[in-house]
C-alpha cells in the first residue's frame, strides 16, 4: 500500500504529512520543556536555601554545547546531501551526527557519575561540607563486610549482644533486609533465634498450636508464615466483630422503637469476652533474641537510631548499643557557610559571629586555617573591586573611594574546591601539569596529586548532621531539577540518535527506490534533532551558568 | 523551501555562517556569566551574577534559539499551517510562565517580588 502525501505535498497544506506531524509533536515538546523551565523559575524564586549558582563544571557543558551545535549543522548537511543525491556525503555527515550524539552522552555520563559519588552534608548549624567519603580501612587494607564489599564510612553501627531483642513487624518486614541481618549475624558468628515459642490459634474454636519452637533460627520463611497467620486472623476476627456488631444493632433497634440511631448508639457495643473464644491470634510482631555478639551496619536512610533501641524503615525494632557512627570524609573539597549566614541573618546574628561559632570552626583546625586564608582572599577581592569600579570624583575633582560593587554571597561565604586547590598550591608548593588541570575541570579535584594537605579528612559526629546526601536529586531542588531536565533531554538525544542511525544504516534500500522519501524522512528526523539542540541552548545557560 | 540544487548549495553557506554565530554566542554566554579577569567590563549590573547577567544570558540564548529555528529548521520560509502550530505552542507555553505571577499573591513568595 502506498502512503499518501509522504513524498509530495498535499494541496491544502502545501506540505507533506509527516512534516505537519513532527511539528505537532514538537509543539507538545515545547510545552513539556516549558513546563520544566517554569518549574525551575518557581523553585528558584521560592528556594529557602542559597541557590547553588554556577555549581556545575562549565567546561564539559560548554563542550557539549559545541558538540550538539556541530551535530545540528551536520544533520542539515546530511539532508542537503540527500537532496543532491550524494549518498557518500550523506553517510559521512550522518555518521558525524551520530558520533556527536554518542560523545554528548559520554560526557553527560561522566558528569552524572561525578555527582553520584560526591557527598554533601548539612550540619545542625546549617554549614555545609562537601567532599568524598572514604571506605573503612585497617592499616592499608580495606575492611570488608559480610558480602565482601568495602564499607563506606557513613554507616550506623549497632552492637547487639546476648539477649538483645530484635522484633519484626510480621506484615511490614522487608525480606532482603532480613536476609542481610541473618548473613551479617552469621558472619560475626552470632545467631538470631526465636525468643519464645510462637503459638497461635489458627482455627476458630481450636486450641493454640505451636508454630515454631523457641530457639528456631530467624528466617524469611518463618516471618512469612507469621505474616500469613496474622493476615488470616485479622480478616477472620474483623468478620466476626462486624457480624456481632450488626447483631447488636438489630437488638438495640428492637429495644428502642421509634428512636433515632444516634440517640441510643452509645449503648451499642460488642461483648468482646463472649467473642474471644472464637477469635484467632493476631501475630502482629515476632520477637527474636540474639545469641552471641555482632556489629550490625545500616545505611543512615534505612534506620532511625537511638542509644538503646533503633527502628528500621520496615518497623523492625532492634535493641542494641549505638556505637559511634561518624560520617568520615577522606577528602573535604568545599566548606559552605552561605546557608548558615542566611539562617543567622534571619535571627539577627552577624555572619561573622555565626561562622566563628559554627561547629566546624570550633572543632577543626584546618577549617580555621582555611577560613583565615579565605578572609585574606576576600580582602584582595574587595580591593580589586574598588580599584576597578570604586572611585568617584567629588566636586573638587579629587578621587574618593566609593565601593559600588560588593563581593557576592558565594564569594564571601563559600570556599570551593578551586579555592582549596589555590590555597594548597600557595602553602605547599603543589604543582600539577596542564593536562591534569584540564582533567580536573571534568572529573573534579585530583585528590591524590593534591594530597591531604589540600583536601583534608574530616570526621563528623552523627548527631551534628541535619541532612546528608550525595549530589543526587535528594540533596536539593536544584539537583532534582538538574537531573530531571538534563535526564529528559538526554533521553531525547538517545531517541533522536537511534532514529538517525536507522536512516544511516538501513536507508540504502529506500535511497535506491525513492530517494526523495528518504530525504523527507531525514528532514523530519533533523527537525527533531534541531529541537533537541534548541532545548540544550536554554538548558546550558540556565543550569550551568546562572 | 530550498528545493532546487542551486538553492541548497547556497543555503549550505548560510548554515556554516549560522554555525559560526552559534559558537560565538555560546562563548559569549559563558564570558558574560563568568567574566575572566581581563574582561571584567563584561560583568554587567552589580558584581557577580545577578538579574542583569541573567537577562543578557537569556537574550543571547534566545537569539541562538531563533537562529536554529529560523535557519536550520527552515522556519524562515515555511507554510502557514506550521506557523500556526508553532505559535500556538509558544503562546500556551508563555501563558504557563505567566502563571508564575499568580505566585505573587502567595505570602511565601512575596519577599522575592519586592526585591
Amino acid at each position: 500500500m502506498e502512503i499518501p502525501y509522504i513524498v509530495n505535498a498535499r494541496k491544502d497544506t502545501g506540505l507533506f504529512n509527516s512534516k505537519i506531524a513532527i511539528w505537532l509533536f514538537l509543539a507538545s515538546e515545547v510545552m513539556l520543556f516549558g513546563g520544566f523551565f517554569s518549574a525551575y523559575i518557581f523553585l528558584r524564586l521560592g528556594a529557602d536555601y542559597p541557590w547553588p549558582e554556577r555549581t556545575l563544571p562549565v567546561l564539559p557543558g560548554l563542550i557539549n554545547t559545541f558538540v550538539l551545535i556541530a551535530s545540528s549543522v551536520t544533520v542539515v548537511f546530511a539532508w542537503a546531501a540527500l537532496k543532491m543525491r550524494e549518498w557518500r556525503n550523506f553517510q559521512i555527515y550522518m555518521g558525524i551526527t551520530i558520533f556527536c550524539a554518542l560523545l554528548f552522552m559520554v560526557l553527560k555520563g561522566v558528569e552524572y557519575n561525578v555527582k553520584f559519588h560526591h557527598q554533601a552534608v548539612r550540619l545542625d548549624d546549617y554549614s555545609i561540607v562537601e567532599g568524598h567519603l572514604g571506605y573503612e580501612k585497617e592499616g592499608k587494607e580495606y575492611v570488608l563486610d559480610h558480602n565482601g564489599k568495602k564499607i563506606e564510612e557513613n554507616m550506623i553501627r549497632l552492637e547487639v549482644e546476648n539477649g538483645d531483642k530484635i522484633t519484626f513487624s510480621s506484615v511490614r518486614f522487608h525480606p532482603d533486609w532480613v536476609e542481610e541481618l541473618i548473613s551479617e549475624a552469621a558472619h560475626a558468628k552470632a545467631k538470631i533465634v526465636l525468643a519464645d515459642d510462637l503459638k497461635a490459634v489458627v482455627e476458630e474454636g481450636g486450641k493454640e498450636t505451636l508454630i515454631a519452637k523457641k530457639g528456631t533460627p530467624l528466617s524469611v520463611d518463618l516471618l512469612k508464615k507469621a505474616k500469613g497467620i496474622y493476615l488470616n486472623a485479622r480478616g477472620h476476627n474483623a468478620d466476626l466483630r462486624t457480624k456481632a456488631l450488626r447483631q447488636e444493632w438489630v437488638v438495640a433497634k428492637k429495644q428502642n422503637p421509634g428512636k433515632k440511631d444516634w440517640e441510643f448508639s452509645e449503648g451499642v457495643s460488642i461483648d468482646m469476652d463472649a467473642l474471644s473464644p472464637q477469635l484467632l491470634t493476631e501475630v502482629s510482631a515476632v520477637e527474636f533474641v540474639v545469641e552471641g555478639t555482632a556489629e550490625l551496619l545500616f545505611k543512615p536512610r534505612n534506620i532511625k537510631e537511638g542509644p538503646e533501641q533503633s527502628r528500621l524503615r520496615d518497623d523492625t525494632v532492634i535493641e542494641g548499643e549505638l556505637m559511634a557512627s561518624p560520617m568520615v570524609f577522606h577528602n573535604v573539597d568545599a566548606i559552605d557557610f552561605q546557608h548558615l549566614v542566611m539562617e543567622a541573618e534571619k535571627k539577627g546574628i552577624a555572619p561573622e559571629t555565626a561562622i566563628e561559632n559554627s561547629w566546624l570552626m570550633q572543632n577543626n583546625e584546618f577549617v580555621r586555617e582555611a577560613w583565615a586564608w579565605h578572609l585574606g582572599e576576600v580582602a584582595k577581592l574587595r580591593k580589586m573591586l574598588i580599584d576597578r569600579h570604586g572611585y568617584k570624583k567629588d566636586s573638587e575633582g579629587n578621587l574618593t573611594q566609593d565601593p559600588k560593587r560588593e563581593p557576592t554571597h558565594k564569594e564571601l561565604y563559600r570556599i570551593g574546591w578551586s579555592d582549596f586547590a589555590k590555597k594548597g598550591e600557595e602553602y605547599h608548593n603543589i604543582e600539577l601539569s596542564a593536562l591534569e588541570r584540564v582533567r580536573e575541570k571534568f572529573m573534579g579535584p585530583n585528590y591524590k596529586a593534591r594530597g591531604e594537605e589540600t583536601f583534608p579528612p574530616l570526621s563528623i559526629p552523627r548527631d551534628e548532621i541535619r541532612f546528608a546526601a550525595k549530589f543526587s536529586p535528594a540533596w536539593n531542588t536544584y539537583y532534582a531539577l538538574y537531573f530531571t531536565i538534563t535526564g529528559l533531554h538526554g533521553l531525547h538525544v538517545i531517541g533522536g540518535a537511534l532514529v538517525l542511525a536507522y536512516y544511516l544504516f538501513f536507508g540504502r534500500k529506500m535511497y535506491l527506490e525513492n530517494p526523495e522519501w528518504l530525504a523527507n524522512r531525514v528532514e523530519i528526523g533533523g527537525l527533531f534533532w534541531h529541537f533537541v539542540d534548541l532545548v540544550w541552548i536554554f538548558v546550558f545557560p540556565i543550569l550551568y551558568l546562572m | 523551501m530550498a528545493d532546487s540544487i542551486e538553492a541548497i548549495q547556497k543555503s549550505k553557506k548560510t548554515y556554516l555562517l549560522v554555525f559560526g554565530a552559534l559558537l560565538v554566542g555560546t562563548v559569549l554566554t559563558v564570558l558574560v556569566a563568568d567574566p575572566p579577569v581581563f574582561l571584567y567590563w563584561l560583568d554587567v549590573g552589580d558584581h557577580g551574577f545577578d538579574k542583569y547577567d541573567a537577562i543578557v544570558g537569556l537574550m543571547i540564548a534566545t537569539t541562538k534559539a531563533a537562529l536554529v529555528a529560523l535557519i536550520f529548521m527552515h522556519l524562515n520560509h515555511e507554510k502557514k499551517s506550521i506557523y500556526w502550530i508553532f505559535i500556538s505552542a509558544l503562546l500556551l507555553c508563555a501563558s504557563m510562565f505567566g502563571l508564575l505571577f499568580l505566585a505573587k499573591y502567595s505570602p511565601i513568595f512575596d519577599h522575592f517580588f519586592y526585591l
